[in-house]
């Protein structure tokens, strides 16, 4: 009697019957990723062919206008060079920074953890209060020309750009050091020990040891840092405003046409041209990935 | 012997106390913040001295801004918002990941892939029709409108997914036999044996929100339901004249929570951030 129900119970459990619980535990997500992820992808791409109202709402048919008008303009031509000479200098600088930060932490010791967390500590912080923080640090009287003893105003001029992209790779520097910091401590411990009684310098043992061994991380954090300047929003718009400026990227192109000038049709043609840079980088990504990267 | 192992010791907690030094100068905006915070706004329009600082010191900042600015309702609106989205995302991930973790079913594939396209689409490319959908549907300056395009996370999904899909198969099929329901399982077990992954997801969740800037930015235009970042932008180039000391006043007050949040929930942020995020 037991044994027949254990088998019909077998049964029943490899029988793949119809059930609709599956799908009703997808319905919630399909429903918000249908309502704001692909109607919006789609209503995007549809409202760049019409002249749209003040309040979003298509007009009449335009067909390519808008996109040949803002394909030919010249102000597009600058945010896209601005976007390339903003994301690759992001890019660079904070897995540079990261990287050196991480090497140093590579060494599980007591009181690691307190320099570690210091290191990470600006994955909580917002742009906002960074901002506030950073205005009156480079200000005409503010920390930098007090220790410095210059007179500048960092945050104009000639000196914006730089400033601007120092703060926000301070800024991006916390999530690209755990990563990379990951990546380090995945190193074989047998493997710096061959090194060291063969009197490797730690100069060679980061190029040849560490660098090969972190190389998906490493590749991962350069990628993710030239993504994330891509959307990188907050920190120009606090601290440059959405104005024309060397900070003038897509993304603040995107908002001045959509929310300042509510010109929606453009601002939905930069957000699409951002969209296919950001798919093309995460191409390039993916293909490289797969030439360079070295998986143990 | 000894010698030398005390030798190496030592040599080791020199370096420790030097890279903490390291990590302090790191830091060190948020300890200029902190001090200037407490000097009054007069005695920042000239170059700063170590003087100026300790002459000066005083909390009337902190007092001008609790009266010139509704601080705990930026901050309220904060956390509500933040507590909204952790709670509807960890519900309706859950719930979702275990039907792509448990079950086998037509169009899975399909769907599995539009999940995974949907990640694919970044959110600044669909804030502008997000937000004309928002405001048609009269959701502006509500924490409806602040959190309802938040409640699905691809994100999230895919660390329940892994998280129930880590639990031992004989447990299922033990728990089968015995007579539980697929539901009273999700309930019962794979929930419950999550909790590391709702941590995770939940301290993400919550630092993102916490310092999201541009959403708030469209849907809060009425400062009773601002949040305290786009509380503390406002007062940035506000002024013709900055009132330093204040915004980093509330430069702290915003800083504080995110802050204590890291720090007790390093770890799980840590796994969160790097589980399945890295190849290899």
């Amino acid at each position: 009697m037991k044994a027949e129900k254990a088998v019909a119970v077998g049964r029943q459990l490899k029988r793949k019957q119809f059930t609709p619980l599956p799908y009703i535990l997808l319905i919630p997500t399909m429903v918000f990723l249908v309502v704001f992820t692909f109607y919006p992808l789609v209503n995007c791409i549809r409202l760049t062919f019409y002249a749209t109202d003040s309040i979003g709402r298509p007009g009449a048919f335009v067909g390519l206008r808008i996109w040949k008008k803002v394909l030919n303009s010249d102000e597009f031509h600058r945010s896209i060079v601005n976007t390339l000479k903003y994301a690759s200098s992001i890019g660079i600088g904070t897995f540079t920074l990261a990287m050196l930060l991480a090497y140093m932490s590579t060494k599980n010791v007591k009181g690691s953890k307190v320099y570690q967390t210091m290191f990470a500590l600006p994955i909580a912080l917002a742009s906002a209060p960074i901002a506030a923080i950073m205005t009156y640090v480079f200000s005409k009287y503010g920390i930098f020309n007090a220790i410095t003893g210059s007179s500048k105003i960092w945050l104009s001029g000639k000196t914006l750009f730089p400033t601007v992209v120092f703060i926000v790779i301070w800024a991006n520097s916390g999530s690209s050091f755990i990563y990379l910091l990951v990546g380090f401590r995945n190193v074989p411990l047998e493997l710096l020990e061959c090194a060291d009684l063969d009197g490797a310098s730690p100069f060679t043992k980061f190029f040849k040891i560490y660098l090969p061994i972190a190389s998906p991380q490493v590749f991962f954090v350069i990628f993710l840092n030239i993504l994330s300047a891509f959307k990188s929003f907050a920190m120009i718009r606090i601290l440059v405003g959405t104005g024309d400026s060397e900070l003038a990227v897509l993304i603040v192109k995107l908002y001045d046409y959509a929310f300042v000038r509510e010109r929606y049709e453009t601002g939905c043609v930069y957000a699409l041209i951002l969209s296919l840079v950001i798919f093309l980088v995460s191409r390039i990504q993916f293909v490289v990935e797969k030439k360079v990267v070295f998986y143990q | 012997m000894s010698k030398l192992v005390i030798k190496h010791k030592t040599k080791e907690k020199i370096g420790v106390a030097i890279k903490i030094i390291i990590g302090l100068m790191f830091v060190s905006p948020i300890f200029i913040g902190l001090v200037f915070s407490f000097v009054p706004d007069e005695e920042l329009y000239a170059l700063p001295t170590f003087r100026t600082i300790v002459d000066n010191f005083s909390v009337n900042n902190y007092i001008k801004v609790f009266k010139t600015l509704p601080i705990f309702s930026y901050i309220k609106t904060s956390l509500v918002m933040c507590a909204i989205v952790i709670v509807a995302q960890v519900v309706i991930s859950s719930l979702s990941a275990y039907a792509f973790a448990f079950f086998k079913f037509p169009a899975k594939n399909l769907l599995f892939t539009l999940v995974l396209i949907a990640m694919m689409v970044p959110g600044q490319v669909v804030t502008i029709t997000n937000f004309l959908t928002i405001r048609r549907m009269g959701l502006l300056n509500t924490y409806l409108g602040l959190t309802l395009v938040s409640f699905a996370g691809g994100r999230s999904l895919f660390m329940f997914r892994q998280s129930y899909m880590s639990l031992p198969y004989e447990m299922k099929e033990a728990a089968t036999v015995d007579g539980c329901s697929e539901l009273r399982y999700l309930f019962q077990f794979a929930i419950p044996l999550s909790l590391p992954s709702i941590s995770s997801i939940s301290i993400m969740l919550f630092i993102g929100e916490f310092n999201a800037y541009l959403w708030p930015l469209l849907v809060s235009r009425k400062p009773q339901m601002y949040t305290i970042q786009i509380g503390m932008a406002q007062m940035i180039g506000s002024d013709a004249i900055p009132n330093y000391g204040r915004m980093m006043a509330v430069a702290m007050l915003s800083l504080i929570i995110p802050i204590i949040v890291f720090i007790i929930g390093e770890d799980y942020l840590i796994a969160g951030m790097t589980r399945g995020a890295v190849k290899g």
